[in-house]
């Protein structure tokens, strides 16, 4: 997340705005995973990402759209609604936000146990996250049944 | 947000929005970074909030960026022909773009790569008629949105054409987000279209999904001096 001091003073403004008025939802209940270099990984990105096969994320969108560990790049775009974020840095190196070529290579040198076979992504700017609370809820039942140890949620 | 939110293990990092790990094709900061978030794991005992003590460089960017093509008026037509004359002149950049990546992000309004035209001609007829409810009349396009969220995906899409075409051009360093709305919004065809249909949905004053759509169209502080989004902005669910 950016700070507020590098924004246009009417963006910091208005995020300073909704930061206040996001209602508190956690903490969640503790969970101690497995060490790093046992860990299975998946990513939950809130860029708006998805395939193209995909249906598009729209204003207040709670669903998700699943991401296979196996999608290539020139398959996935950017449906976010948000006009206050850099797309472009996404369109040079899309690791820049969804990271999975850096965790084939720490999975590689045993830095991390491994990767899921499936990733999920949702739309961000909801001024109430508690919102996502159910369909949050199903993407962890799934990412047990993966053998997921870890998810590493990377906002926009 | 995250104090907020309470996430078991956060690592706040000091990126610009669009970064969230840092640095464009640098695999090292990228994976310095993740070891940041993981170490994490194995260090907090109860919801942490951690800071990323490292900027990132500013490889790839540039807040000085002025772009090398001169894209003064070419036609004292009507806003369509000139947005197309525009576009016409971004073209073989944009497409050396895609030939270099082998992928673009353009085409969630539903347009294919090969209807940019048509896409711009559909906005700047939006930008014309104030019209900003109605769908755009195409034969070509089959649009993936309703009215009026469809137009900020117009935009978007014609903003990834406009950026990947400066992409690719020689001696330059790609604007970072700033630099990149500052020259569409002083200097293109496209910024004064946009900033029409932004008026259009103004106007519409009584769609208030419309007076949301101006923020999701116009990127803060392009608009008119004040922000794009409504005072009161909210967000519907489906």
């Amino acid at each position: 997340m950016v700070r507020l001091s590098d924004l246009h003073p009417v963006e910091a403004e208005h995020l300073g705005m909704r930061a206040l008025a996001m209602p508190a939802i956690g903490p969640g209940e503790w969970v101690t995973p497995p060490s790093v270099d046992q860990a299975t990984v998946a990513i939950v990105s809130t860029a708006g990402l998805h395939r193209r096969i995909d249906p598009p994320f729209t204003i207040g969108s709670l669903d998700y759209r699943l991401i296979p560990g196996d999608t290539r790049f020139d398959d996935l775009v950017l449906s976010h609604i948000s006009a206050n974020f850099d797309r472009s840095a996404f369109g040079r190196d899309p690791n820049i936000v969804f990271p999975i070529d850096r965790l084939r290579e720490m999975a590689s040198d045993g830095e991390i146990g491994g990767i899921a076979r499936w990733h999920y992504s949702f739309m961000g700017a909801m001024p109430d996250p508690s919102r996502f609370e159910e369909t949050g809820e199903e993407i962890g039942r799934l990412m047990a049944q993966d053998g997921v140890d870890v998810a590493l949620l990377v906002p926009i | 947000m995250s104090e907020a939110v309470v996430p078991p293990r956060a690592l706040w990092v000091p990126f610009p929005l669009g970064r969230p790990l840092g640095a464009i094709d640098d695999p090292g900061f990228q994976k310095d970074v993740l070891r940041a978030a993981f170490g994490l794991l194995g260090t907090a005992a109860e919801p942490t909030i951690e800071d990323y003590p490292i900027e990132a460089p500013d490889k790839g960017m540039s807040e000085e960026w002025a772009c090398p093509l001169n894209l003064g008026p070419t036609s004292s037509g009507g806003l369509t022909d000139r947005l197309l004359a525009e576009v016409a002149r971004l073209r073989p950049w944009a497409i050396e773009t895609r030939r270099e990546r082998g992928r673009t992000l353009f085409g969630v309004s539903g347009a294919e790569e090969n209807q940019v035209d048509e896409l711009a001609r559909c906005l700047a007829v939006v930008a014309e008629t104030g019209d900003v409810i109605g769908e755009p009349d195409s034969d070509e396009i089959n649009w993936a949105f309703d009215m009026p969220l469809l137009l900020r995906h117009i935009a978007d899409d014609l903003r990834t054409f406009y950026h990947e075409a400066i992409a690719a051009q020689p001696g330059s360093t790609p604007p970072d987000h700033d630099a990149l709305s500052r020259w569409i919004f002083s200097e293109t065809i496209l910024g004064e279209t946009l900033l029409l249909v932004a008026d259009g949905l103004t106007d519409a004053s009584d769609s208030p999904i419309a007076q949301l759509v101006r923020g999701l169209l116009i990127p803060e502080g392009h608009y008119r001096g004040g922000s794009a989004f409504p005072a009161e902005a909210n967000f519907p669910t489906p």
